[in-house]
């Protein structure tokens, strides 16, 4: 059993590790190609949006949003008029097929009637209109994505037979992997040798197309612990695609990509296969480490380590640190902490037999305050943590996640085998950074 | 003209004719739909971040405040070493928005002095928290006597105004954290300045910044800078700030608001000057702050000793440059004012500002006027792109007109003093890279006449393909919204600041 940790002074104010329910409903829209957003709001808004853009590294000039500019006048006296007006620009200059138009705060609260103005606009617009009501006090990021995942059900639609061996993958863009894409194309990569095809992909460089047929798939794989299981559920309740492999980790570490491909080989009647990749993965991992990472062994061994991450890696990562690095996961702090998640950290920890510490939906300042009594030799996080860790004196930050300080130009996956040794090269090398002398003495040399 | 077609031109005259044209409305002066800056509540809590042990308590949503973090606090930590520090919410949700949240605030408000243990708490309020009402004035009064730190509450709501009304507001108000200076205080502070007009923290350590030169300069005449207003000051400093001999603007528009503020209040004098790029603005700021503090006679020595330092190379870019035509990227108003003023007052040439957006005309008022009361009006151009749908200083179609307008221009004639990410045929001197450093100041000419002088001696290379089309590629659709740093993000040197997922290297809106 976890112990939860308990915070003083953090019922009505929080220091947020991530953005509002809108960051989180763009990330759906900008994860669909050829798609144009309206965003009815004041200015500072659209930098959310474009956050959403930059989690799916959307090519700067692929961009197609627009922001209504509110002002206090539109506040007090209503801004349909100027919306409907950059709905109708917008239309003509970026000429898409489909166009989000998305509340926030301001246009919430206030009560714009967007859904009946894109109503009254659709004749006239040449674009599909889906409006989007999405205040930022509605939730966090993930409830944005669940919002926005909501707002692309009436696309899907059940024609034709259900293909067999076919899945969905449900990936809001809530990972915190600094090239995300690179765990997509694993997983796709890897479910082909499965002989399973991915019918649509929710949503990321996915065509409206792709997400209409998605009805037709015989499976869904959600490929976040954080958000999409409400949107999960409702497939599987509306068009009796099943959800499966969710309530084990992502494969995150060597056992955890071995019991995810084992699960995946028995549902798909794939066993054999997934067996040859799992043979080949395994000694791929233990041949590299033999001949370029021996020192780990010693290194990482009952080191005791924090781990500051969303549910999607924290999950995992627990178990790849413990079992397969001989690691001490004396803390873990995720960033959501839904149910689901809430049950899958509780049989990890439970089944490996740790007594680790732990807190969900953290804040900053909770993030600090356990770093600062966990006594741990390691963090494993993103520059937050790094930078929490330097001012604690904790010697060692493994540099992992979102926002990172490292350049990362190719795309890495953190899934599978091969994600394993991604991370591990980072870590490997953030230990040996931390333990370089930071002062030296040069007088001592020249004498 | 050279190259472009008259209907490609939006505006082609004077600095003064534009400024007329944007009051009497006969120019259009919002930003297009596509063009975004950040909202009143970033640029407000940008200057707030640079206050040292002060939390900012957005009361709102949470996506305000982690904004806002993410894109200063963590910077700062990375660049400058600053320690980890939040930016609280109140976490508003649908229940906060219907029955109102200042119950809710209140305990947060608690909870933040008990936390952090902080000098200041400025309750920053969001566009929900300011349109449902909550009395954020009564409330913060109200915990004074309940709390150890100071409280501000600032209105600074999205919607309230333009990206400019952040910063002055901040800046007024934080003049009522100031104590009316006494005697001793000033005896104490009478060869000290402040520096006003700063944002947001403490400056890297590894990089000869602007601010950094500037205090070089201070110390230079014997004097000291008492505080940085709002870059990395303490509460303590703030209190005594009025004290000094002087306030002298980083920014002339960003310091004006503050020292105007300071003077009426407090009787501080305020010496305010257009960005000191090049020797003559540096040398009018530098006067102005001597004049106050009494040593004149010190200031011309040191101003004598500083140009000596770098007369040869700078007379060397002066002669080659005098007379010539200077096309000045417009993207970023302030700073291209300033080039142009350095350039024709310094180096005697023509400057021609390039897409100088006309909101800037409405919003940049205070350093035009100076501008024009200096007697440099320079020429502008705007072209059909800049009012376009889409992001003007990224777009081909800017590119394009630019290289239009350029036409054939004789390459020894002309140069572009502007980003890299433009590819003009004529030499392009590009002073914001990092390695540029400083730009104002004795050193900064000296810096901008090196760049001059590495931008023709290497005139002869083409610009590279490969770069080019990092920038333009084939097939572009519109780039827009926020979704590249505008090209002359200025306030990061290296222009990389943390945004949602953006690794080190990206670049973020300034």
């Amino acid at each position: 059993m976890y112990d939860e940790l308990i915070f003083n002074d953090c019922t009505h104010s929080k220091d947020p590790m991530m953005g509002c329910a809108l960051e989180g409903v763009a990330g759906i829209i900008a994860g669909i190609r050829h798609v144009s957003v309206v965003i009815h709001s004041p200015q500072g808004c659209a930098a959310t949006v474009a956050s959403a853009y930059d989690a799916h590294e959307i090519d700067f000039t692929q961009r197609k949003t627009a922001c209504t500019h509110l002002f206090e006048t539109d506040i007090v006296m209503g801004a349909t008029d100027k919306l409907e007006q950059m709905i109708r620009e917008a239309d003509q200059k970026f000429a898409t097929k489909v166009m989000f138009v998305v509340g926030t705060c301001a246009a919430d609260i206030i009560g714009e009637d967007i859904n009946g103005l894109c109503t009254s606009l659709q004749p006239e617009i040449q674009a599909m209109l889906i409006p989007v009501v999405a205040g930022g006090f509605r939730g966090n990021k993930y409830d944005g994505m669940e919002i926005g995942l909501n707002a692309l059900l009436p696309f899907i639609k059940k024609q034709g037979e259900t293909i067999p061996k076919s899945v969905n993958l449900i990936c809001p863009q809530a990972s915190l992997n600094p090239t995300w894409g690179a765990d997509l194309k694993w997983i796709t990569d890897t479910l082909k040798r499965l002989g399973v095809t991915v019918q649509a992909v929710i949503a990321h460089d996915s065509t409206v197309r792709e997400i209409e047929g998605a009805g037709r798939a015989s499976a869904n794989i959600l490929l976040s612990r954080d958000a999409g299981y409400t949107f999960a559920k409702k497939l599987e309740s509306q068009f009796g695609i099943p959800l499966i492999l969710s309530d084990i980790p992502l494969p995150v570490g060597l056992k955890n990509t071995t019991g995810f491909l084992r699960l995946a080989g028995k549902y798909f009647e794939a066993e054999l296969e997934a067996e040859s990749i799992i043979k080949s993965g395994e000694e791929f991992v233990v041949d590299i480490l033999r001949r370029r990472a021996l020192m780990i062994i010693p290194r990482y061994r009952n080191c005791r380590a924090a781990i500051v991450a969303d549910a999607t890696f924290g999950t995992g990562l627990a178990r790849m640190l413990f079992e397969d690095l001989e690691m001490i996961p004396a803390l873990i702090l995720l960033r959501s902490g839904s149910e689901e998640t809430k049950n899958l950290l509780q049989r990890e920890i439970d089944e490996m037999g740790i007594k680790a510490k732990v807190a969900f939906s953290v804040d900053g300042y909770q993030i600090k305050q356990a770093l600062a009594e966990a006594r741990v030799d390691a963090v494993v996080g993103s520059s937050w943590e790094m930078y929490m860790a330097k001012e604690l004196g904790i010697k060692v930050a493994f540099d992992l996640f979102a926002p990172t300080n490292r350049d990362v130009y190719l795309d890495k996956a953190y899934f599978g085998y091969t994600g394993m040794l991604n991370m591990m090269e980072i870590m490997g090398n953030d230990w040996e950074r931390a333990f370089r002398s930071d002062e030296i003495r040069w007088g001592q040399y020249a004498e | 003209m050279p190259g472009i077609s008259q209907d490609s031109i939006v505006f082609h005259g004077r600095l003064s004719e534009l400024y007329i044209l944007a009051k009497e409305g006969k120019i259009p002066t919002h930003l297009q739909g596509s063009h975004t800056r950040p909202c009143k509540f970033w640029t407000a809590t940008k200057i707030l971040s640079g206050i040292r042990n002060s939390v900012i308590l957005a009361h709102g949503p949470s996506g305000c405040a982690f904004g806002v973090k993410q894109a200063y606090k963590l910077t700062n930590s990375r660049n400058s070493g600053a320690p980890y520090e939040p930016v609280v919410c109140t976490n508003a949700d649908l229940k906060s928005v219907i029955y109102g949240g200042e119950k809710n605030l209140h305990e947060a408000i608690l909870e933040v002095d008990r936390k952090y243990n902080p000098d200041v708490i400025v309750v920053a309020t969001s566009c929900a928290t300011g349109i449902i009402g909550d009395n954020v004035d009564a409330v913060s009064e109200k915990m004074k006597d309940e709390i150890h730190a100071e409280i501000m509450p600032i209105h600074c709501e999205g919607f309230a105004g333009d990206y400019r009304s952040g910063f002055d507001l901040v800046f007024e108000q934080i003049v009522d954290f100031m104590q009316p200076p006494t005697p001793s205080d000033r005896e104490r502070l009478r060869h000290s300045v402040n520096i006003v007009g700063a944002k947001m923290g403490p400056e890297r350590t590894e990089v000869d910044t602007d601010v950094k030169e500037l205090v070089r300069l201070i110390e230079g005449i014997g004097a000291e800078v008492h505080a940085v207003i709002a870059g990395n000051c303490t509460l303590e400093q703030l209190k005594k700030a009025p004290s000094v001999a002087v306030n002298c603007a980083l920014c002339l528009d960003l310091g004006y608001p503050i020292g105007k503020a300071m003077k009426e209040k407090h009787g501080t004098p305020l010496n305010s000057t257009i960005l000191p790029y090049g020797i003559a603005a540096t040398e009018k700021w530098l006067m102005g702050a001597a004049k106050y503090l009494g040593m004149e006679k010190e200031a011309k020595a040191f101003m004598q000793s500083e140009y000596e330092a770098v007369r040869e190379e700078y007379e060397a870019a002066k002669s080659f440059l005098e007379g010539k035509t200077a096309i000045v990227e417009g993207h970023d108003a302030i700073k291209s004012l300033s080039i142009a003023h350095m350039l024709e007052c310094d180096f005697g040439m023509r400057p021609v500002i390039y897409n100088f957006h006309p909101w800037s005309a409405q919003a940049r008022e205070t350093s035009i006027d100076y501008l024009l009361e200096t007697g440099v009006d320079p020429e502008i151009l705007i072209t059909k792109g800049t009012l376009a749908f889409g992001k003007y200083e990224s777009m081909k179609q800017t590119e394009d007109e630019l290289l239009a307008y350029l036409g054939d221009v004789n390459p020894d004639e002309t140069v572009y003093f502007g980003s890299s990410l433009s590819f003009p045929h004529i030499p392009l001197v590009d002073l914001n890279a990092i390695l540029n450093r400083p730009r104002f100041g004795y050193r900064g000419a000296l810096k901008v006449a090196e760049c001059i002088k590495t931008a023709l001696t290497y005139s002869f290379r083409p610009r590279s393909a490969l770069t080019k089309q990092i920038v333009f590629p084939k097939n572009a659709g519109l780039a827009s919204a926020a979704s590249l740093t505008s090209k002359l993000s200025s306030d990061m040197p290296d222009c990389t600041v943390y945004a949602q997922h953006r690794r080190r290297g990206q670049c973020m809106m300034n």
